[in-house]
């Protein structure tokens, strides 16, 4: 089941609407009466035998220099799926062989089940694309360069308006791009990259150079549109917002695709396990001994006055009353889950 | 061929630069230049040429400007997407590569073509009202191989944009060709044809024919194709080339010329798909 958001052509009121792919519906505007047909964009949504975008052995050199290296991965219809590595990695040349910006020297790039080099058009047709570094006709306003991008994707002047309104620019649609700001630059690219209801969009760096509202605006958007069942691929090298959003996570280094999975099955195949943190007034070996008794406490470390204790979240409450018992005086109580950056730097050199 | 996206992206280059008045600018220097050389540019009279006379006038410095803006409009057509970054976004549309070279030289040819159109269009009206008999097929000739002759450089100009990474590296390839073929080529086949005839015989004031060799060797230049189509369809320009008397062999007629100046279109915008095809971006 889609949503849509449509506009009244004479009133401008905006309706949300639901259907399937294809289908065509009848509206009649809740505020002036008008009557209108809508239909739901097929190609757009149209599924693939497998998953939204299938890399298969996927191998770029640039000279001799291999910057992709038989890199796989599916990323699955709906999910938010994060691809991080550190600088150089191979994560935007990746995504430039996704979108068929670059010729490859082997494997197999499918996008809802169309192959990105012999069915460009038909694959891109279902992509909206934000780039690591947006760009716009700074001659040209918000609105024309909108419609400049719609008219080739088939999209109306309403929808244009109503993306621009969306993400907060409706004010300043009129005016030139060049007068823009960095935010502004970006909120209007993630407004391009939805143009005609693309059902996988490829984010490379959304959050790259936006302030904290500007992250926490564009985070909402993301699970927005998943809600709407919109496959998001997200390449990002700020590890919190990734662990956020995303469903899985691939993890590329020098070219190689070292891990991918979500990020609980990532920290399993690591071992790595929630931790409690106690800051004591003090350490005595009292406290130690009856913290080694507590049935589920795997490890612990102590440094100076903090006792870091490895054990599964239902055992804090018993290792707390155990180092209370033991005459222990605790200060301050954290808890610390395995956290991406701790896969990402164990994945990554 | 002609497709949404080919259309929106010539609609978009042709719009641009109506906003950035280039048609205006081009079309008034065209009709500015016109009427001062037809009013002004001859030596043995005074007042208005007759369009023969006004084409003779103008055809060297149209050989010259033509190309020149034409390599302005098309050096950035593809370097400077990549280079301000929107390629990328213009990629990731539903559109191919053949489409995005095909609109941007559509609508640059299109700005161009227009320029032309206004502006001696404005001032073969204005010439027409002046002189008597205006010969009006052979201004429209003119014309026509004018535009023809500016889409040849603006090609190789659209090439000249997929081959380097930079903007001022085109510009740089693209004003390299334009001496290549408006300056040196013809420097080169004037030079050998002095040789092959003997500077004693070309100071001799005797009327000399053109080797054969000669024509063949014009056919490498755009500009003196241009020259020759004009010379061809105007009756009182055939003998323009000063002592050496030109007599055009059969293989050389207006049409056998414009469809191999056509053809010089075709190569360089083939060049400019096929390097922008294998190009990474």
């Amino acid at each position: 089941m889609l949503t849509k958001k449509i506009r009244c052509p004479s009133c401008s009121y905006t309706k949300t609407v639901s259907g399937e792919p294809g289908d065509t519906i009848s509206v009649t505007c809740d505020i002036c009466g008008g009557k209108g047909v809508f239909k739901f964009p097929e190609e757009a949504y149209s599924a693939g035998a497998s998953g939204a975008i299938e890399v298969k052995h996927l191998t770029k050199k640039y000279n001799a220099k291999t910057v992709v290296d038989d890199v796989s991965f599916n990323v699955k219809k709906g999910e938010i799926f994060g691809f991080l590595g550190p600088n150089g990695a191979g994560k935007t040349t990746t995504i430039k062989a996704i979108l068929g910006f670059i010729r490859i020297q082997s494997g197999e790039l499918k996008v809802n089940g169309f192959d990105v080099y012999s069915e460009g058009k038909k694959a891109k047709a279902c992509v909206g694309y934000l780039p690591e570094r947006v760009s716009f006709y700074d001659n040209l306003t918000a609105m024309q360069n909108m419609l400049f991008y719609a008219e080739m994707k088939k999209a109306s002047k309403e929808e244009c308006r109503s993306l621009i309104e969306d993400f907060g620019l409706g004010e300043v649609a009129d005016r030139k791009v060049s007068s823009f700001s960095k935010g502004m630059i970006q909120r209007l690219g993630m407004a391009r990259a939805l143009i005609g209801n693309p059902s996988i969009l490829i984010l490379d760096e959304p959050t790259e150079g936006l302030d904290a509202r500007g992250v926490f605006f564009l985070r909402n958007k993301i699970m927005e549109l998943k809600k709407k069942g919109v496959t998001i691929f997200l390449s990002s090298h700020i590890l919190s917002e990734v662990q956020a959003v995303c469903d899985r996570v691939g993890i590329i280094d020098h070219g190689v695709l070292v891990a991918q999975d979500s990020v609980s099955a990532l920290s399993k195949k690591l071992d790595l396990k929630p931790k409690l943190i106690l800051e004591l007034e003090s350490v005595s070996e009292g406290i130690i001994q009856s913290l080694k008794s507590v049935n589920g406490v795997l490890d612990y470390k102590v440094f100076n006055r903090t006792v870091h204790v490895t054990c599964k979240p239902d055992v804090y409450a018993k290792v707390i009353l155990a180092v209370s018992n033991a005459g222990g005086n605790i200060v301050n109580i954290q808890t610390q889950i395995p956290s991406l950056e701790e896969i990402f730097l164990r994945f990554t050199k | 061929m002609l497709n949404r996206s080919v259309i929106s992206i010539a609609k978009k280059e042709f719009m641009d630069n109506i906003r950035n008045k280039w048609i205006i600018i081009l079309s008034t220097l065209f009709a500015v230049l016109t009427i001062v050389f037809s009013f002004f540019g001859s030596v043995f009279s005074t007042g208005w040429q007759d369009i023969g006379g006004t084409i003779s006038s103008m055809m060297s410095i149209v050989n010259l400007l033509v190309p020149i803006i034409a390599i302005i409009l098309g050096y950035s057509a593809i370097v400077g997407e990549i280079e301000r970054g929107s390629m990328g976004s213009l990629l990731a549309l539903p559109t191919t590569r053949l489409e995005i070279i095909t609109g941007k030289l559509i609508g640059l040819g299109g700005v161009l073509s227009t320029s032309i159109i206004i502006g001696f269009g404005i001032a073969g009206v204005i010439i027409g009202l002046n002189v008597p008999d205006p010969d009006i097929l052979a201004y429209l000739v003119f014309i026509a191989a004018t535009i023809l002759l500016g889409l040849v450089f603006l090609s190789m100009a659209i090439f000249f944009s997929t081959l380097f990474k930079k903007r001022s590296s085109a510009i740089g390839g693209a004003i390299f060709l334009w001496m290549l073929f408006i300056i040196i080529i013809p420097l080169v086949i004037q030079g050998m044809l002095i040789v092959d005839i003997g500077v004693e015989t070309l100071l001799s004031g005797e009327e000399l024919e053109a080797p054969g060799w000669y024509y063949t060797a014009l056919l490498v230049n755009p500009g003196s194709m241009y020259q020759s189509i004009i010379s061809l369809s105007i009756e009182s320009l055939r003998n323009i080339g000063g002592i050496i008397r030109m007599t055009y062999p059969d293989y050389y007629s207006p049409l056998s010329l414009s469809l191999l100046l056509f053809l010089w279109v075709i190569v360089f915008f083939m060049l400019a798909y096929w390097r922008f095809s294998v190009k990474d971006l």
